[in-house]
């Protein structure tokens, strides 16, 4: 029976021996922690300070007005009903229902305006954390599951949101509150108020054991639905896939067993932080029966009047009433605090890093050289991606780049625009070390025709105007134009305008290539790179686009990643890559006559 | 709320202890005043020092009593709610997993993944807060209201008066909540969109310099949300404030309607004592339901969404349905099919009639949008035809059950979308139990063993979401080898070798001309489409010849077009 209740669900419980006996300096560092992480918070507040200033004057106000409300209504009873006078009672009515007016009034006022504060926070926080986003490298985004991403940006900022909108005006107003009863207790009798106050070293003791363990569990809850949100948007984008090979059963599968992490951290998290209230309602009870029976004995050789335990038990209630909130509170406080930190800690990742030192105004020529360039992807297994790799592109020059796959032909193309940095050697573009360039300055050079096109959840003039934001609708088409595109999107039952949801399934895969082609035509890049950019698009309308493509190509330098031996053929020089070495280069008649690898290849695929 | 609601029915036994034990908590704290009243009266008055003694752990006792049961409560409450949440996810996963493909245009992911987390959980605190605190405000107002009666009537009544008023006003309250939080949950699912987008698309983005516009992008997102989360909560901060006014004025009406009734007669100053502490009580009551209202609506709110993914009538498919007899024989045809996308007008097929033998090849060549994939969807009925039929070995697809017909198909689709995992997990996609060497064997058929087995950790090594870590080529061939892995006696490959090198494609074409099955295969490639056995072109969705190369050089001016277009390369070759 004990063991069952131990282990819910048939699992171990999360925490361990080892996390209960942490060392006191673990302590102090957690303490540390959450210190810096609503000093985070506190930051974001920035210029609605005045305003929470307002907020806490008008928790004052609502606080004294609901005091002074049983206040006069004792006043028209002992004044008024108490001796059957009604003369001048109106009035006290009158100033009751002011009261009553005033109390409402500042306490929808304080709601009002703090919710906006917390809100714009809230929204400050998610905006910092995507524009944050924007600036990490490719490599951060390698290795993480999109899903687990996008759930710091909604799951966990909202936890610091609900705790935000109550929390602080309730925090304010149960000090408030706390210090006024002590007061007024400490008066009435100090060996009683003592007594009361026994139960706050006690407080404090329970507190601690109890934060303890909803700490490290709300972390594992936050990260439990981290992982879940992780499974279930790359299984939902990926359904096609679930479907085609039935494999249902599986992913669902999968999914319980995330979920099920989920219910058990949920599930001890919110088992122990249920406890604080409970053990405030038992403190507080068990100072009520402290105060009634030593109150009695001390009632009977008349030490204190029987009134004043009376009163006593009345405020050690309203005493504990607010602690029993603020206990309540830092409960949300902790599972916000746990929020916030998965969302820090995604801030605390290095930016990419820019240093000034080019002009960026600076118009390139696009000369490429590649000085004795390795590169391997972080935490990769595989060793070296490219090594050792050496070449020198003139301005305008067209390179194609081949190779089996694998051999390092879209890394190479990766490395030029920058969104991995080489480990050894020099990138150099008109002389310029690329890693001492601007991302800003060098990319605004370049248009990259990505393996997979992409295409937002927008119109296909949108689409199209990515590659440059202040295109002319004539420029769009235009553009869509050069990539043949002109012709389906003309068909399409809105045009231009018409919505592309996120799977695309209403255009072909073929087409979507086309739109990325006509996005990197509107964007006039310096340098052009495509990455098999024709690769699902018939060769009757690649023909067609390759007058438009080479006219792209022309004067700018290009770097193409092919299989088609047309668009080889008109290199002026030929890259051949293996296993991340160059092997061979030069034009293809050079290479051919060489009678190399490259020869060998077209040979063998004639076979 | 009910359809939510009901995946609590499993829970009834914790749910139930969980009440008893508030109910248990409640009446212990009831019973306290009457004990301080006795140790006052017997004790303190009677001069009796053993009673107070007595009666001084009577109360203590019943502190542990009301500590122990509250202690319980927590953990049968969590209990309860977290199964709950458990089963609902479970339930609207399922639910998800059941969806025809055409459902998801009309539920996005990302409005799926917003309810899968956050909806479930304010749904789950509804009910955690229901098992530990809601009832007790009721409770309380409830009882109070009793006591008054009793205490006088009369007095009561004025109490009662505005009831009727603040329930109307709760109840307006709480549809607003519900339409208002409703809106913030959709916000929710924009913020989610935008950046699953930006996920999704991070080379691109960082490619074209467009940080900054995603942020701008991003900001009006996330500023909508702001604005709504802002608005739905000031309209349910309202509640409070009303309803404690409601209460002041009606306890006003009690002093001074009483304060008249007395002088008559009426009633006791006592009386009127006690009731005013009764309507004082209520109003602390009353800012734990205000709370308890907002929760409600939001949950409601969240609980109406849950229910349009798990009423969703159509669009689902039932993977039992049908005839369940293994399919041996991949004898496919295709009679008269048309189709039209759901939502759209233009037919994409037209009157597409073909037929192939077991085990014969038919390359579908096209250009760029003429419906060659489309062509292959319907095969494993990611849609269904809207006009004529799809048969495989005899029978419509559609009799046959979902299981069946797709553990018969392979399919390699256009982009290759590969899991986070090992690559042996995802090549064990393809079949539910496999043993290595089928693994390896399918691999080897796809050409990519050699290349998996170089990686240090080989079948082992973990592949990113969407296979992030591998190349174009990479991805596609260990796509082709988990349709392989299953032995299908249909495989359907809509060009999935577009990233291969020629000298790759052309051992993997030798490998899969081994293969005893039927095959499909979208190509460009005139070299690829010699190779099968049948030619079908098409052209803006209709067949525009159908036979073997030969035949189509002669009688197709467009697959002679073709041809030539890649014609061009070969006489280039021999430069």
């Amino acid at each position: 029976m004990f063991d069952a209740i131990r282990r819910p669900f048939g699992h171990e419980p999360i925490l361990t021996k080892e996390d209960l006996t942490k060392k006191k300096d673990k302590k102090s560092e957690r303490a540390q922690n959450w210190k810096s992480t609503l000093l985070k918070i506190w930051k974001l507040v920035d210029e609605q300070r005045l305003l929470l200033i307002v907020v806490l004057a008008l928790v004052f106000v609502s606080s004294a007005m609901a005091l002074l409300g049983p206040y006069l209504i004792g006043f028209i009873i002992d004044e008024y009903i108490v001796p059957q006078s009604f003369a001048g009672m109106g009035i006290v009515v009158l100033w009751l229902i002011v009261v009553y007016i005033g109390h409402s009034v500042s306490l929808y006022l304080q709601n009002f305006w703090m919710v906006g504060i917390a809100q714009q926070v809230i929204y400050r926080l998610r905006t910092r954390l995507f524009s944050h986003l924007q600036r990490l490298p490719v490599s951060f985004f390698d290795k993480r599951q999109h899903g687990e991403l996008m759930s710091r940006m909604t799951n966990d900022i909202e936890t610091v949101s609900s705790t935000l909108n109550t929390s602080f005006i309730q925090v304010f107003s149960s000090i408030l509150t706390l210090t006024g009863t002590a007061v007024v207790m400490l008066t009435l009798s100090p060996l009683l108020t003592l007594l009361t106050l026994i139960i706050i070293p006690l407080m404090y003791v329970s507190i601690q054991w109890i934060t303890k363990r909803t700490g490290k569990l709300y972390k594992e809850q936050q990260k439990a639905i981290g992982e879940l949100n992780g499974m279930i948007e790359e299984t939902i984008s990926g359904q096609k896939i679930v479907k085609a090979f039935s494999q249902e059963p599986r992913v669902m599968e999968e999914f319980r067993e995330k979920s099920e992490n989920l219910r058990l951290a949920g599930f001890w998290a919110w088992t122990y932080a249920g406890f604080i209230p409970k053990v405030m309602n038992f403190l507080n009870n068990g100072s009520f029966a402290i105060v009634a029976g030593v109150g009695g004995i001390l009632a009977l050789n008349g030490s204190v009047t029987i009134g004043v335990i009376v009163i006593f038990t009345e405020y050690s209630r309203q005493f504990t009433r607010p602690l029993n909130d603020l206990a309540n509170q830092f409960n949300t406080v902790l599972s916000a605090i746990a929020g916030a930190e998965r969302v820090f800690s995604i801030m605390d990742e290095t930016e990419e890093k820019d240093d000034q030192v080019f002009n960026v105004e600076k118009k390139l020529e696009g000369e490429v050289v590649f000085d004795r360039v390795s590169f391997k992807y972080e935490g990769s297994e595989e060793g070296w991606t490219i090594r050792d790799v050496s070449f020198t592109v003139g301005i305008g020059q067209t390179t194609a780049l081949v190779g089996a796959t694998g051999a390092g032909k879209t890394t190479i193309m990766q490395l030029l625009a920058r969104f991995y940095d080489a480990n050894e050697g020099e990138i150099r573009l008109d002389d310029t070390p690329i890693a001492e360039m601007p991302r800003e300055t060098l990319r605004k050079q370049i248009a990259f025709v990505l393996q997979d096109p992409f295409l937002f959840e927008a119109t296909v003039s949108e689409n199209i105007r990515y590659g440059k934001l202040d295109a002319t609708d004539e420029e769009v088409i235009e553009a869509a134009k050069g990539a043949n595109a002109h012709e389906f999107i003309a068909k399409l039952p809105e045009g231009y305008d018409t919505i592309l949801t996120g799977d695309g399934s209403m255009i072909s895969q073929g087409q979507k290539q086309l739109l990325s082609i006509a996005r990197a035509l509107i964007a006039d890049p310096v340098i052009l790179l495509l990455d098999e950019a024709t690769s699902s698009i018939d060769t009757v309308t690649e023909l067609k686009i390759q007058e438009a493509l080479e006219r792209l190509m022309a004067g700018r330098t290009s770097f193409v990643i092919a299989h088609r031996l047309n668009t080889i053929r008109k290199a002026d020089l030929v890259l051949v890559m293996e296993m991340g070495r160059l092997v061979e280069a030069g034009t293809q008649q050079q290479l051919i006559s060489e009678k190399g690898i490259y020869a060998t290849m077209l040979s063998e695929a004639k076979l | 709320m009910k359809t939510v609601f009901s995946y609590a029915k499993p829970y009834k036994f914790y749910i139930v202890i969980a009440l008893i034990l508030m109910l248990l908590e409640l009446v212990v704290e009831l019973m306290q005043p009457l004990v301080i009243a006795s140790i006052i009266d017997k004790g303190i008055v009677e001069k009796d020092q053993d009673v107070i003694i007595q009666l001084g752990i009577v109360l203590m006792a019943l502190s542990v009593i009301a500590f122990i049961s509250g202690i319980v409560n927590s953990y049968f409450a969590a209990h309860a709610s977290q199964s709950f949440s458990f089963d609902l996810r479970q339930a609207v996963y399922g639910r998800i997993q059941s969806f025809s493909l055409a459902m998801f245009n009309k539920f996005p992911a990302s409005g799926l993944i917003t309810r899968l987390t956050s909806d479930v959980t304010l749904v789950q605190q509804v009910l955690y807060m229901g098992l530990r605190i809601m009832l007790r405000a009721p409770l309380l107002v409830v009882g109070s209201m009793i006591m008054a009666f009793v205490v006088n009537p009369k007095l009561a009544l004025y109490l009662v008066v505005v009831f009727p008023f603040l329930l109307a006003f709760l109840y307006i309250m709480v549809k607003k909540g519900v339409t208002y939080f409703g809106f913030v949950q959709k916000r929710l699912d924009r913020v989610n969109r935008i950046v699953q987008e930006n996920l999704q698309a991070v080379r691109l983005i960082k490619a074209y310099l467009r940080g900054k516009y995603e942020t701008n992008r991003f900001s009006e997102v996330a500023g909508d949300l702001k604005f709504d989360t802002v608005k739905a909560f000031r309209i349910m901060e309202i509640i409070l404030p009303i309803l404690l006014f409601g209460m002041n004025l009606s306890l006003l009406a009690v002093l001074w309607f009483g304060a008249f009734e007395i002088r008559a007669g009426g009633a006791q100053i006592g009386e009127l004592v006690a009731i005013v502490n009764y309507a004082m009580r209520m109003t602390g009551a009353f800012s734990m339901f205000s709370f308890i209202i907002m929760i409600f609506a939001r949950a409601k709110a969240s609980s109406e969404r849950l229910e349009e993914v798990l009423l969703a009538e159509d669009g689902h498919e039932q993977e039992d349905v049908g005839e369940d007899q293994p399919i041996r024989r991949g004898e496919v045809r295709f009679d008269n099919v048309s189709f039209t996308y759901p939502g759209t007008e233009e037919p994409v097929l037209k009157n597409i009639s073909f037929r192939l033998q077991p085990n014969e090849k038919l390359a579908i060549m096209g250009a760029t949008g003429s419906g060659k994939t489309t062509l292959l969807q319907l095969l494993p009925r990611f849609y269904d035809a809207t006009d004529g039929v799809v048969s495989l070995h005899g029978r419509d697809v559609s009799e046959w059950s979902l299981r069946e017909l797709r553990k018969t198909i392979g399919i390699v689709p256009q982009q290759s979308l590969l899991f986070t995992g090992t690559i042996s997990n995802n090549l064990s996609w393809g079949k539910d139990e496999v043993i290595q060497d089928e693994l390896a064997d399918a691999a080897i058929k796809a050409q990519i063993h050699e290349t998996v087995e170089r990686f240090p950790k080989g079948y082992y090594t973990r592949v990113g979401q969407k296979g992030v870590n591998l190349s174009g080529g990479q991805k596609q061939r260990l796509s082709i080898a988990r349709a392989l892995v299953r032995n299908p006696s249909i495989l359907v490959l809509d060009d999935s070798t577009s990233a291969l090198d020629v000298k790759t494609e052309g051992a993997l074409w030798e490998e899969l001309e081994q293969e005893q099955a039927t095959m499909l295969v979208v190509t460009q490639k005139i070299r690829t489409a010699m190779r099968a056995d049948r030619i079908l072109l098409l052209e803006e969705g209709r067949i525009s010849s159908y036979g073997t190369h030969e035949q189509l050089m002669t009688k197709s001016e467009l697959y002679r077009q073709i041809a030539m277009s890649q014609q061009e390369e070969e006489v280039d070759e021999y430069v």
